[in-house]
């Protein structure tokens, strides 16, 4: 009797965390899965044997072990072509993270309507991605008064991607942080402030921990569209730079060289697989911090 | 709408239906889902034509539907290689597509289309300047019926170019002095490195890889001063006064010139000639549409609407379309070129070999 009554209330512990509320049915995850597995990773593992494969005449594709795309990829042109594509994405992260931060703060702790201007947030996405981008084109235009009045002509140049970039991806990144710091208890910076710390350490020790969810979500959701970005720089930049994507583009339509733009598009997802493993270990201490 | 043809149409029905099941999975990957690959069986129907960028004049669509009932569904590619792409990619459901002679020959080698039946086409036998039959990328006419044909050369703004550049050298030395930052190129890699391998006194189709490098010399000079590299936005930036001088096509050329004082020039060194083809894609649900259009279109003053409008050449007997055109389009230079200048231009028959040292050009033209 004794010994028996630790054991019982551990099991019935147990029981009580495990069946907390209604079991979840596995098979309602099936049409995610089926949808991914068809459209993610069937069209990921033909990249993959493109990307082996050997180009014969025009268009033909031989399926071999070919490592030769790869090779060809080990090249400094291509090289230069990545790390202007990962300048683009580093600027378009930190340019976001630093207008969005300080709005998505005020919008959560001190704005008024918030559902309007979260609206105003939301309301872009209700056009379409190329339209807004075209729209840029007559903003950018000389002729257009702001640019008259600084006397700047940034149509077709890298600045008008940039600008693009960081027009076109700043809802996703003021939307995730908005998210997090919305759940912030303000009443754990106030206490830092009745310890003794400032204003800078308190955001520091507690407000920025808290928000690093958001931070990350964020950073992921606008580096990772932007390493394969293509309208932008298309568009916006009278398509005169190299970027992954437009590179990629161009071996499938203009040079019809599928293996070798597949091989180019291996070594991009590579270098994003990377990337968001860092992310999310990133993530996960910041979890631990934050408790 | 004409006569039936069972033999025909029975084994294409059965193609017609799985072709089209697999366009729709593949559409669904491009993200293209929808009434595309609806179109209803019946012979009249829509047509799904696969065009170049304002190609086709719209008065023509709304004729066209008027007169046989059926409608006209667009779609559009910016190059043959882009064409290419998307037939060998999987897409079907297209009727009707019109891509440059090279790219007929390639379309047929890689089995993306249907024969015309020219049965179907009594306009087209009855009026065609036989000089567009029997062309060399399809001998036997079994893929193609010539749609209007053209060059490749370079347009200037008349009002805001005064030394009236007539070579390709003359070109690029002006892009890189005084209109620096206000000259665009096409975004097609054939032509605008043939152009530069034209200009150094080498073969449009040249295959030589010192030759080339040469040409990729000349276009890395060239690109600090570039605006922008565009085949679809440049005619309104040269309309604009963005731009004041473009590499681009004649009929573009004589397009600007309908609205701003602009000329287009075939360069004295010479450059591209070139014929789009009508051709029936693989898989296409209404062949009969396809050909119901390119006999609509071969009337001469059907035809005569679409020259007025696109200021390309007809491949229609002159004798034909002279009474319908009016006098500054019949005797435009860049919509006619005369004899002596068409005898210096080439066709485009780079190689597979020639198309891969190409494409190292472009990205390392569009690195710089």
């Amino acid at each position: 009797m004794v010994e028996e009554a630790p054991v019982l209330t551990a099991r019935r512990g147990r029981r009580r965390t495990r069946g907390g509320g209604l079991r979840y049915p596995a098979w309602l995850a099936l049409p995610a899965l089926a949808w991914y597995g068809a459209f993610f990773l069937a069209p990921l593992a033909f990249i993959c044997a493109y990307s082996f494969a050997e180009l014969t005449g025009f268009a033909g594709v031989d399926f071999t072990w070919n490592l030769e795309n790869y090779r060809y990829l080990w090249d400094p042109l291509y090289g230069e072509v990545f790390l202007r594509t990962l300048g683009l994405a580093s600027f378009g992260t930190a340019a976001t993270l630093a207008i969005g931060f300080p709005f998505a703060y005020w919008l959560a702790r001190y704005a008024r309507a918030k559902t309007l201007l979260l609206l105003l947030v939301v309301l872009p996405f209700w056009t379409s991605f190329l339209i807004r981008t075209y729209a840029w084109l007559i903003i950018l235009d000389p002729g257009f008064p702001l640019f008259r009045a600084l006397d700047a002509d940034l149509l077709y140049s890298t600045q008008a991607i940039y600008i693009g970039v960081v027009y076109n991806y700043l809802p996703l990144m003021v939307l995730p942080l908005y998210a997090a710091l919305e759940r912030m208890d303000w009443s754990l910076v106030e206490a830092a402030g009745d310890l003794g710390d400032n204003a800078f350490r308190a955001f520091r020790r507690v407000t920025l921990p808290l928000a690093l969810p958001g931070i990350v979500a964020g950073s992921l959701l606008v580096f990772i569209p932007l390493t394969g970005e293509y309208l932008i720089p298309v568009i916006l930049g009278g398509n005169k730079t190299a970027y992954t994507g437009t590179l990629i583009a161009q071996q499938f339509s203009e040079a019809h060289d599928w293996p070798f733009g597949s091989a180019i598009a291996m070594v991009v997802i590579a270098g994003m697989t990377v990337v968001l493993v860092a992310f999310s270990r990133i993530a996960a201490r910041g979890e631990v911090a934050s408790g | 709408m004409d006569e039936q043809h069972p033999l025909w149409e029975r084994p294409f029905d059965r193609k017609g239906f799985v072709a089209g099941t697999a366009a729709l999975i593949a559409a669904a990957g491009l993200g293209r889902v929808g009434d595309a690959f609806a179109a209803p069986a019946a012979p009249s129907g829509q047509l799904f034509y696969y065009n170049w960028a304002d190609y086709v004049n719209p008065a023509t669509y709304k004729a066209f539907t008027n007169k046989t009932g059926i409608t006209v569904k667009k779609d559009f590619y910016v190059s043959n290689e882009a064409l290419l792409a998307k037939l060998k990619g999987g897409a079907r459901g297209y009727d009707l597509a019109v891509p440059t002679g090279y790219m007929v020959q390639i379309l047929a080698q890689e089995k993306l289309l249907e024969p015309i039946r020219w049965a179907k086409l009594p306009n087209v036998t009855r009026n065609i300047n036989s000089k567009f039959r029997h062309l060399p990328f399809d001998a036997n006419e079994r893929w193609s019926v010539a749609k209007d044909w053209g060059t490749t050369g370079f347009i200037y703004r008349t009002d805001k170019v005064k030394e009236r550049p007539t070579t390709w050298r003359e070109f690029v030395n002006l892009t890189k002095t005084k209109y620096s930052g206000k000259v665009t190129v096409l975004d097609g890699i054939p032509e605008v490195i043939g152009s530069m391998l034209v200009m150094l006194g080498y073969s449009y189709n040249s295959d030589s890889r010192s030759e080339l490098d040469k040409a990729k010399k000349e276009l890395l000079a060239l690109k600090p001063h570039l605006l922008a590299i565009t085949s679809t936005e440049y005619k309104q930036l040269l309309i604009s006064g963005r731009a004041v001088m473009g590499l681009g096509w004649n009929g573009d050329g004589a397009a600007v010139a309908a609205k701003k004082p602009a000329a287009y020039v075939v360069p004295k060194e010479g450059g591209e000639f070139w014929v789009d083809s009508y051709v029936i894609p693989k898989g296409a649900k209404n062949p009969d549409a396809a050909h119901a259009w390119i006999n609509y279109v071969y009337g001469p003053k059907q035809n005569s609407v679409e020259t007025s409008y696109t200021y390309y050449g007809t491949p229609l007997k002159p004798a034909l379309v002279k009474p319908h055109l009016t006098n500054a389009i019949f005797t435009n230079p860049a919509v006619f070129p005369p004899v002596r200048t068409l005898a210096k231009l080439e066709p485009n028959k780079v190689s597979p070999r020639g198309t891969a040292l190409r494409s190292r050009i472009w990205t390392e033209f569009k690195n710089a």
